[in-house]
């Protein structure tokens, strides 16, 4: 094991650590559990002899309309075509995923302009060990958490006789491997940067950028707004984890195991490639803020 | 009261002017008779619409005119108004795909028409020559079809006029007090007409024939235009022509139809879809064969203002699946086999609303009517939470990506459970955090 990994691995083990001994994905956690669980209770209690009905629950009536008045009948019947599951568990996952990036983005941020970074770089360490260190933490707590909200989802599934099928699972494993090049934006943010807040910004303002280019294409209420996102996606998606997640998704659809797994390995890929070049900046700049 | 009356007389008077006519606008329009997998779909694009949507590989009837548009609010679609304006225009119809390699397609006569088979999809075309041939067949079977019902109707009418005498013979025998048996014999042993049977030869007859561009492409992306003979190309008549084809075909998809609610039915379209009820009610199933299409070009093919999700894909219900069988499992008795019936749908008696749906029995109660419905019925949570169902062609075999689940839900009694697990990372975190603290105190 070369140097650099072995002080990668000892700074991510300290890191993991002390994430677990802070409160913050705890409450994370159960603030994503109680969303998961307003959604498959709910589920439970729009159903009537003839199958999911929105309109017999207000939080489904909201959804349901406001994803098929934006996306379509096709997009929610699709949606919930397993069951409510695979959307609880994406819904239950985002604020998790977000605490954990968000956290870590500000953190590094901080640390660098505190001087602690380059504290470290005196040592045994380097930026770049310093900057592994915290994407392996944060994917070891996507990770984490991903594990958790299935094992929910599956005690919900047993509860209430829904069917924890390949779409949930397959919801897991894309939402882990979305995590890996989002949270590879995250690194490269915290890089480009000089500040803790300035980090965070640029790191938000990258996944509202993709997050609404992707909606944006899948819309339907105006074409003019879907032709101007699907422009633009043409543009952003091969930078875009949304897309290559979106890919996986629609391969699953299709049947086609080739393409899912093309489509993780491309959000792989992706996830190396934004780690090259925040190695390459932190290299140049140096970890002083 | 004078000016109250003077106020409501104006308001009444001016009331035509305040009701809100959708104003129509002169367009050249292509109209559409688009194939939409199972059978033919009118629309048409306007001036303002960009594309004109349809399906590869099959043949498409297409015309240029003018005509009024409007837009109807209520349905929130595009209309003509054809009866107002409805101008033909001749010329040559210019194809290009994205390499820049023109056709160019000159209006045929046509006639398109179901054949009666075994199955739904029969839909042929005949062109010129043969369109003709096929339209005076057509026009033979219904001249001997209409020729038949007319001697039908004498016939009845010669019957009925020799019932009407009878009945009135019998009447004055009767009040003279003579014997009227063997005239009643007589009016028993009368026998009606038998009426005869309407063409049996198509499920859709032949259409009469029309003249219209038959475009028939394989897939992709193509620019479309229409020059007039003078070689002049038709301002407004550009537009790009989008011919998709279905991505899988031979799915296998539901109608599903609760007992209690016959006239809502829902689909099970999606092979992974599961069916969530609360098991209140038997449910009627329908399998069919589907094939699956874009969302948004499919739409637009059926109707070309229609929205959709060009993302997406959908499965579209094509025909019906002949001799079928569907397979249950769960229960605890294994395996079983359920037939499709006809079933009758017969209101409530009483006070209470609603209506019940019965086995339909031809012979007894609902003698001389016709089924409501003819399909699979299945009784979900019978002795399981979870059915399980495949259908099976005639022969038997399990046809494949017809599995799907029925699954009775309710919410449990257990329920207090979950938001208990949702709280379970505060007791983990608590527990980390008093041992740290135990940890600090002790060092």
């Amino acid at each position: 094991m070369s140097g650099r990994a072995r002080a990668a691995r000892v700074i991510a083990k300290r890191q993991v650590f002390e994430a677990l001994v802070s409160p913050g994905l705890y409450i994370a956690l159960v603030a994503g559990l109680f969303l998961g669980y307003a959604l498959v209770s709910g589920f439970a209690r729009a159903v009537d002899s003839s199958g999911f009905n929105p309109q017999l629950r207000p939080l489904y009536d909201i959804i349901g309309r406001g994803l098929e008045g934006a996306f379509g009948k096709t997009f929610v019947d699709a949606l919930f075509a397993e069951g409510p599951l695979p959307f609880a568990f994406s819904v239950s996952f985002a604020p998790v995923f977000l605490y954990i990036a968000v956290s870590s983005v500000f953190k590094f941020g901080l640390e660098k302009n505190a001087g602690a970074v380059e504290l470290v770089a005196y040592g045994p360490a380097d930026g770049t060990s310093y900057l592994i260190a915290s994407y392996v933490k944060d994917l070891l707590l996507s990770l984490f958490s991903i594990l958790v909200l299935l094992a929910f989802m599956v005690a919900a599934a047993a509860l209430y006789n829904y069917l924890a099928g390949p779409e949930l699972f397959v919801a897991a494993v894309v939402a882990f491997f979305l995590s890996l090049a989002l949270l590879a934006y995250g690194s490269l943010a915290s890089m480009l940067t000089v500040n803790a807040s300035s980090s965070l910004a640029l790191f938000l303002g990258i996944i509202a950028f993709l997050l609404v280019v992707l909606f944006g294409s899948f819309a339907i209420v105006g074409e003019y707004v879907r032709t101007l996102s699907t422009v633009i996606a043409r543009a952003v998606q091969w930078v875009s984890p949304f897309f290559y997640g979106n890919l996986s998704l629609r391969a699953n659809a299709a049947g086609d195991p080739l393409g899912f797994v093309g489509g993780l390995a491309l959000l792989a890929v992706l996830a190396v490639v934004i780690l090259t070049a925040s190695h390459f900046i932190i290299s140049a700049r140096g970890v002083r803020a | 009261m004078k000016r109250s009356s003077l106020i409501i007389a104006l308001l009444l008077a001016f009331a035509p002017a305040f009701a809100q006519a959708p104003v129509r606008t002169e367009n050249l329009i292509y109209s559409v008779l688009a194939y939409n997998g199972r059978d033919y779909s009118p629309t048409f694009a306007r001036t303002a619409s960009p594309a004109v949507f349809l399906i590869a590989g099959v043949d498409n009837f297409l015309t240029v005119r003018k005509t009024l548009v409007y837009f109807w609010p209520l349905t929130g679609e595009w209309k003509t108004n054809m009866d107002a304006l409805n101008v033909p225009i001749d010329g040559v119809l210019e194809i290009t795909d994205r390499w820049g390699s023109s056709i160019r397609v000159i209006p045929s006569r046509y006639t398109y028409y179901n054949e009666r088979g075994e199955y739904e999809l029969n839909w042929k075309v005949a062109q010129d020559a043969e369109a003709d041939r096929v339209w005076a067949h057509w026009s033979a079977i219904l001249g001997a079809y209409e020729a038949a019902m007319k001697d039908y109707r004498d016939r009845l009418a010669k019957e009925q006029d020799a019932r009407a005498s009878l009945i009135v013979r019998i009447q004055r025998l009767r009040n003279e007090g003579g014997d009227v048996t063997a005239l009643v014999d007589q009016l028993s042993n009368m026998k009606e007409p038998e009426a005869p049977q309407p063409p049996q030869d198509y499920v859709v007859p032949p259409a009469e024939i029309q003249q219209a561009f038959i475009v028939n492409l394989s897939a992709g992306d193509y620019t479309l235009r229409f020059k007039s003979f003078d070689g002049s190309i038709l301002e407004g008549s550009e537009k790009r022509l989008v011919v998709h084809q279905r991505r899988r075909s031979g799915g296998i998809g539901y109608e599903v139809i609760p007992g209690d609610r016959w006239t809502r039915p829902v689909d099970s379209a999606t092979p992974s879809a599961v069916l969530y009820v609360d098991g209140s009610s038997d449910l009627y199933l329908r399998p069919y064969v589907e094939d699956e299409y874009n969302d948004l070009y499919y739409a637009k093919t059926i109707r070309n203002d229609a929205r959709g999700n060009p993302n997406l894909m959908k499965w579209e219900r094509i025909q019906q699946i002949p001799r079928a069988g569907i397979e249950l499992t769960g229960g605890g008795a294994g395996k079983s086999m359920i037939r499709e019936e006809p079933w009758f749908v017969e209101q409530a008696q009483g006070a209470t609303l609603g209506y019940r749906i019965v086995p339909f029995d031809p012979q007894g109660a609902q003698k001389g009517k016709e089924p409501s419905l003819i399909a699979f019925r299945v009784t979900p949570g019978q002795g399981s939470a979870v059915t399980g169902l495949r259908t099976v062609d005639s022969s038997g075999g399990p046809l494949p990506g017809s599995e799907r689940q029925i699954r009775v839900i309710a919410p449990p009694a257990a329920e207090p459970v979950l938001p208990l697990l949702a709280l379970a990372p505060l007791g983990a975190m608590a527990l980390v955090l008093v041992r740290r603290a135990r940890r600090y105190r002790r060092s």
